[in-house]
């Protein structure tokens, strides 16, 4: 397969930089570059222009597309054929394809279509060593070689840049609808929970908001979930009726979605924390509470709580941070003030983690400090 | 394809293990026969070429190899403890689950030993409240859907091999099924995995507990790497609930072309059914005359077995418009199963379709490759003629919705003609598939049979970033070596 002057020229920058010694820094369209620990005295790295769809075949369910693309762009190609992109990281559409598995970001629909690593299929990159590598391919069942999608997929381009993606899309639902029900008092849900998580149909998305997050959407101020259902007509209605046995359902505002994702206001921080499903129930009490100084929401089926922090909240940084520590699980850190990264251990601190680094990335070119690592 | 020849040697053996390329002295047979068995007791070591022979293949014609010598723990301390005796005398082993692999990956040659497995094969528990479930290796992949099913939940990814094969075995691998199409293969339905990796040092990949994990994704990573980056001692899985209804139908062809479109026309009509499989002529005509057999049409070019399951409100719109699909296509019947005994017969044919094209012949080479689907009619009809240009039979039975193609070919491995013609038959087809925009395998993996393959579809510094992966977690490269990465690839990369 040929090599696009874009990614030759990716290549040129990469090798120029290994040469001299000096950083790299990745950039796609911006929206994410408060995200993760600041890079520091790192030389931008712009893949922004690079933005074409080199090949999508609707028959195929599968679209390949530059780094660059973003997926507004994306969405709209797909949307004319009646497909997606089943990825709705949070942030603005203008977020590039390439920083969303970079980053492997993912948002509420992710709880039926998993996050990045379970939609990419194959990826063009130039890696810390300067090397233009391809993995994985263009079908959607692939298990020659060793799997260098999964590891470059959210690996905060620290192992290579990512110059190129196929993807795999999904049919868009012939019915498609998201239904608002109030979250039931503290005693009572943990109760609820287990019946939702035992629906028999799968939603495309079920998302717990908060009430302070439900008023910074324009949504009426209380806690609820938005389930977002999708099928044939039938099987929408039926999905609509079991999940009326949970409480008074009624039609969501269009645009909610849209607007949980744009919901965040710049200089914010944000902390996901996940855990077992069954224990999600805890995790809401401690931090989806609407008086504990966060926006909150949570995706039901991955067991993960999502905190957001205004800039200007109460209570501070530290005393924010510190309560959520205390929380049981699995915390990954997206969003924080510069001065508060010291605060959090490394993301890559293991040894076969720095081996990995070693093997693409010995200089340290790529987005370095970004994970936390020691060079 | 190493119909050419009757054996072959993986290769290479380890690296040398000091810079002055002299090999270390290799402990001898005997004497690691003895260390073995006062971790797993005499009856967990095999010695003798007779005990040995069934660990000379995997199913896959063309292929045997010896191993030195097969250990097999029964516990997960003694499997730590012969993982680390080989550290400890810098030998290289082979991990094998039942040996179902079919692409000569679990093979071992040489300074080789096997670790089998296959007794390590404990369901340690199964969590319904939070849809997951522990197992050790060697635990049989139909036994945890069995295990699961009280609780309304199985194991989704469903090889057709799911009877026998082990789980550490699909992790290896990657694996597949009829059912991957719609919920996805091993790699989406492992959560964690406890490692122990060839220098002796356990870690953890995922979470277990469910959470997500933070850093690079060596969880993925480690899924499908065949065995080359080390032995998963503990599985930790996802469980799926089964589907409150499901429709099973049947469509009859009178060309295979007329099946391929209805395969792209229900793909590309967005709805996703849970199977979709083809069978073609031949392979409906040998399970017909089969122990297995069904009650599929025999004179049928080809059959779709097709698979709907959800909220049973839901289904019969989809049935409906499947139906329609088919027949617009050139279906002569669609067929929908009345009941569980009438679904589950129909699915014996296909899962035990290689067992009845086993009769036919002394030798099958079941081989798997992947393509776009909308390439299906035309990559199925350059099989066709590969087939005549070669003079060899070749039954299609294989995943139509997701591309995944299984081309079989009978033959007799003592008919030396008839063996090289299968060999060239088998390399076209992969060809064929590559130049399609398709891959190499989509299930069975690279092992020994494919490494020659490989740079049809990776460039040299594509392999080499492989390779390079691979040192990170076995920079000794002795685990299952020889596999997967030609080995002049590595080199390259080293050099770099």
């Amino acid at each position: 397969m040929s090599t696009s002057a874009a990614t030759t020229a990716a290549q040129h920058r990469v090798r120029a930089n290994i040469a001299s010694g000096a950083p790299l820094r990745i950039h796609g369209g911006g929206g994410w570059l408060d995200a993760g620990r600041p890079v520091l005295d790192a030389a931008p790295l712009s893949l922004a222009d690079d933005d074409s769809i080199v090949e999508y075949v609707a028959g195929d369910l599968t679209l390949t597309a530059r780094a660059g693309a973003t997926l507004a762009s994306i969405s709209r190609a797909t949307g004319a054929e009646g497909q997606w992109l089943a990825l709705d990281p949070h942030g603005a559409s203008a977020g590039t394809l390439g920083a969303t598995i970079a980053t492997g970001s993912a948002g509420p629909l992710s709880q039926a279509f998993g996050t990045p690593r379970d939609t990419v299929l194959g990826l063009e990159v130039v890696t810390g060593m300067g090397e233009v590598v391809r993995t994985g391919g263009r079908v959607v069942k692939n298990v020659a070689g060793f799997d260098l999608t999964r590891l470059f997929t959210g690996a905060w381009g620290t192992l290579a840049v990512i110059t190129e993606a196929t993807v795999r899309l999904r049919a868009r639902p012939e019915r498609d609808e998201t239904l608002a029900i109030a979250l039931p008092n503290h005693d009572e849900m943990e109760g609820w929970l287990g019946k939702l998580r035992a629906l028999p149909f799968s939603p495309l998305a079920l998302e717990m908001i908060n009430a302070p997050l439900a008023a910074a959407m324009g949504l009426e101020r209380r806690a609820q979930l938005l389930a977002r259902l999708g099928g044939n007509d039938d099987s929408v209605r039926a999905q609509r009726q079991l999940l009326g046995a949970l409480g008074d359902a009624s039609r969501a505002p269009d645009g909610s979605w849209s607007a949980l994702a744009a919901v965040e206001p710049p200089g914010c921080a944000v902390v996901r924390v996940s855990a077992s499903p069954s224990r999600l129930h805890a995790l809401w009490s401690r931090l989806g509470s609407d008086d504990g100084g966060s926006l909150a929401h949570a995706t039901v089926g991955r067991g993960l709580v999502r905190c957001i922090r205004a800039p200007s909240g109460t209570p501070s940084v530290a005393g924010w941070l510190d309560a959520i520590a205390r929380c049981e699980g699995a915390h990954i850190f997206e969003r924080l003030p510069a001065e508060s990264w010291n605060m959090i251990p490394s993301r890559v601190h293991d040894s076969l983690s720095r081996a990995v680094r070693d093997a693409f990335d010995p200089a340290r070119i790529l987005n370095r400090g970004i994970l936390g690592e020691h060079a | 394809m190493g119909l050419h020849t009757e054996t072959r040697s993986p290769a290479s053996g380890p690296p040398p293990d000091d810079s002055s390329g002299r090999r270390r002295a290799l402990i001898d047979t005997t004497k690691l026969a003895a260390l073995f068995a006062a971790i797993v007791g005499e009856r967990g070591v095999l010695a003798r070429p007779s005990e040995l022979a069934t660990y000379s293949s995997d199913g896959l014609p063309g292929y045997r190899l010896r191993p030195r010598l097969a250990v097999f723990p029964t516990t997960k301390q003694q499997l730590i403890d012969v993982v680390r005796l080989l550290a400890r005398e810098k030998t290289p082993f082979v991990a094998r689950g039942a040996g179902t692999g079919l692409s000569a990956g679990a093979l071992a040659s040489g300074e080789a030993v096997v670790i089998g497995l296959n007794r390590l094969n404990r369901i340690i528990s199964v969590d319904p409240v939070n849809r997951l479930a522990v197992v050790e290796p060697g635990a049989v992949n139909v036994t945890l859907t069995r295990a699961a099913s009280a609780h309304g939940l199985h194991y989704a990814p469903d090889p057709s091999s799911q009877t026998a094969c082990t789980i550490g075995g699909n992790v290896a691998e990657n694996s597949g099924g009829p059912h991957c199409l719609k919920y996805g293969v091993t790699l989406n339905h492992v959560v964690a995995l406890e490692v122990i990796l060839a220098n002796g040092e356990i870690i953890t990949l995922g979470n277990a507990d469910g959470g997500e994990v933070d850093g690079y994704d060596l969880l993925g990573a480690f899924i499908g790497s065949e065995g080359c980056f080390g032995i998963a001692l503990e599985i930790t899985v996802k469980l799926t609930p089964n589907p409150q209804g499901v429709r099973t139908m049947l469509a009859d062809f009178m060309s295979i072309d007329a099946g391929a479109r209805a395969t792209s026309a229900i793909i590309a009509s967005g709805i996703l059914p849970a199977a979709l499989e083809m069978m073609d002529g031949p392979t409906i005509r040998a399970v017909e005359a089969s122990i297995y057999a069904t009650g599929y049409p025999a004179d049928a070019d080809a059959v779709l077995l097709i698979e709907l399951d959800g909220l049973d409100a839901g289904l019969d719109p989809d049935v409906k418009r499947v139906e329609q699909y088919c027949l617009a296509a050139g279906a002569r019947t669609v067929r929908i199963a009345a009941n569980e005994a009438e679904r589950a017969r129909l699915w014996q044919g296909r899962k035990k379709a290689f067992g009845a094209m086993g009769r036919i012949a002394p030798d099958l080479v079941v081989q798997d490759a992947v393509i776009p689907r909308t390439k299906l009619p035309d990559v199925l009809r350059e099989i066709a003629a590969i087939a005549a240009r070669w003079q060899i039979q070749v039954c299609n039975v294989f995943h139509a919705g997701d591309g995944n193609l299984h081309p079989n070919i009978g033959y007799d491995s003592r008919n030396a003609d008839e063996s090289q013609r299968v060999g060239f038959a088998m390399r076209d087809i992969m060809q064929a598939c590559v130049d399609a925009g398709g891959t190499i395998t989509g299930e069975h993996g690279i092992g020994l049979d494919k490494l020659e393959y490989m740079p049809l579809i990776f460039s040299a510094e594509s392999l080499a970033a492989q390779c390079a992966l691979r040192d990170a977690f076995d920079p000794e490269r002795r685990a299952n070596p020889g596999k997967v990465v030609p080995v002049h690839s590595c080199r390259e990369w080293r050099g770099a």
